[in-house]
């Protein structure tokens, strides 16, 4: 009776799985189909050569770094400043979470285009680093780690002399390290996976991301479906290499409520 | 000294009050602002018309249809999403060989990109993709075309479509949720005589309606602005069969750059969205049959 019961929750189990991850293989097979039917890899030389996916591939990742980096360091400092209580008005600075949280962004899309077009910043990298690069979850993801860890240490570099910089990024920040990787991590795979704005505030292929580059790609005469899973599969390897590494972090997080999308 | 160290502090927190001033706050007002005028790209001059705008949208047919599309997408989805994501969670909860995998396999979709997700279907519901074929081997009469150009599945497939990659990084959240259940509480059932079903009835789903509330809400925000599988699927056709609210905006403001006109269907649709959370809120607070 226990071991029926086992067995019809793996077949469920094993249904499920074939289910969630059939597209995803169904893209890697199409990807590797030559035209004749074997097995190839001439599906991603063609993106790379006759389109331009090296390009884009360098933009993706040059824009995700960027803004990665950006969030580790503003939202740490942004977190320090919040949880040593030096900058008044938390909840109301709180209450911006929110506002980011429930704005729908279809409302500040028009805005930021003719702002970006009069600043002279429309299709350039500018425009899709600089909205990106603090958030406030992540603030508060390091104004609560920040409020745990001990002021004595702190204290005790002021007194040996220690200026406000050491103490900020040589004694505070190393001790962050396990938030601010939750935080890249999420960081980086949003931004990685972003279409509405990259799409919106950028024309040209110098500037043009993965994602916005495959959208843009679907229903040209001169691209077939295994180039543009080839394309595809260009633009996910990073971010499931990402989570098969830190599979345990991300799932954790999410179920701890550490990062809500 | 201490008014030096708050500057600094100040100085420290400028990036959030620069990026939040600049790219929420001022978008924020200026489309309210832009909502209330005719502004549009290359017309000479702008002139306030008050609630022209959104007196306009209310006789616009195409706005009309795209918030009646929004709405049976969001009421389409999420019940399934929910509870679909509500069974997984339960599934992987206990502990056993190979649980690790499965939560993870189920979680892949949620972390692909959107752009990605809508090509692969895109294949898979055309003609003669495996979808296609799938449906019509079990003897269901698929469109002809492919379930993407027939206005009467278009809408549902997109709207299967995000069940199936949103079902997983729910089962995360109902995860987390069932992990704050004492397990008291189930020896105590068990001990009162109460079945496996009576135990989920009575204990599970009552202590879960927190989180509930808050995917249902999040949900909700999320589904009323579904915009990219749009765009790369169906474009809002066919013949505007799956032209949804944030579409309508889109098309209007971005591609017909009829500025104000667009803000103020942003702004209606802001207003739909706040009020849904809002009854969420107040209808799953107290009406909730425990």
């Amino acid at each position: 009776m226990m071991t029926f019961r086992r067995i019809l929750k793996y077949f469920i189990l094993g249904v499920i799985f074939v289910i969630m991850v059939f597209p995803l293989f169904w893209m890697f097979a199409l990807s590797l189909k030559s035209s004749g039917g074997g097995l190839t890899l001439e599906n991603f030389t063609y993106i790379f050569s006759a389109n331009k996916f090296g390009r884009y591939l360098f933009n993706s990742a040059l824009v995700g770094l960027v803004v990665t980096a950006g969030n580790i360091l503003f939202c740490f400092m942004c977190g320090y400043a919040l949880a040593r209580r030096r900058v008044i008005g938390e909840k109301i600075w709180f209450y911006t979470v929110l506002i980011v949280l429930m704005v729908p962004v279809h409302i500040v899309i028009i805005p930021i285009y003719i702002l970006m077009n009069k600043l002279g910043m429309y299709d350039s990298y500018a425009a899709l680093i600089l909205p990106w690069l603090v958030n406030p979850i992540g603030i508060f993801l390091i104004r609560q780690y920040v409020s745990t860890l001990p002021v004595s240490l702190e204290e005790a570099a002021r007194i040996d002399g220690a200026g406000e910089m050491r103490i900020l990024f040589k004694i505070v920040m190393p001790l962050c390290r396990p938030a601010l990787a939750i935080l890249a991590i999420q960081v980086f795979m949003t931004n990685w996976n972003s279409f509405l704005f990259p799409f919106i505030l950028t024309s040209s292929e110098q500037y043009r991301t993965l994602p916005v580059a495959l959208a843009l790609l679907l229903g040209y005469q001169s691209i077939n479906w295994s180039q543009l899973m080839a394309g595809s599969v260009v633009a996910v390897i990073p971010i499931l290499a990402v989570f098969l590494v830190f599979q345990k972090q991300i799932i954790a997080g999410i179920t701890a409520g550490a990062f809500k999308q | 000294m201490n008014r030096y160290r708050r500057y600094k502090g100040w100085l420290l927190f400028s990036p959030w009050i620069l990026t939040f001033l600049i790219f929420w706050l001022f978008p924020l007002v200026y489309s309210f602002i832009l909502s209330l005028t005719d502004y549009r790209l290359l017309s000479p001059d702008v002139d306030w018309i008050g609630l022209g705008n959104y007196t306009r949208l209310f006789s616009d047919s195409d706005f009309v249809a795209s918030l009646k599309n929004s709405f049976i997408f969001v009421i389409g989805t999420i019940p399934f999403t929910t509870v679909i994501a509500l069974f997984f969670a339960v599934l992987l909860n206990e502990r056993f060989r190979g649980r690790t995998f499965f939560r993870a396999a189920y979680f892949m979709p949620s972390i692909t990109a959107m752009v990605v997700i809508a090509l692969i279907f895109s294949n898979l519901l055309a003609r003669g993709g495996y979808v296609h074929l799938l449906a019509q081997m079990i003897g269901l009469d698929p469109p002809a075309n492919g379930f993407l150009l027939s206005e009467k599945t278009a809408l549902f497939s997109i709207m299967g479509m995000d069940i199936w990659m949103a079902s997983g990084y729910y089962m995360l959240l109902f995860l987390g949720g069932l992990q704050t259940i004492p397990n008291e509480l189930y020896e105590a059932g068990r001990i009162a005589g109460a079945s496996r079903w009576q135990q989920f009835r009575y204990i599970t789903l009552p202590m879960l309606k927190p989180v509930t509330l808050f995917i249902i809400v999040i949900n909700s925000i999320k589904s009323f602005q579904v915009f990219v599988e749009i765009f790369v699927m169906t474009k809002g056709g066919p013949l505007n069969s799956t032209f949804t609210g944030v579409y309508f905006v889109y098309e209007t403001g971005l591609r017909q750059f009829d500025f104000g006109y667009a803000s103020a269907a942003a702004y209606i649709l802001f207003a739909i969205i706040a009020l849904a959370s809002l009854i969420q809120f107040k209808l799953l607070k107290t009406g909730w049959t425990a």
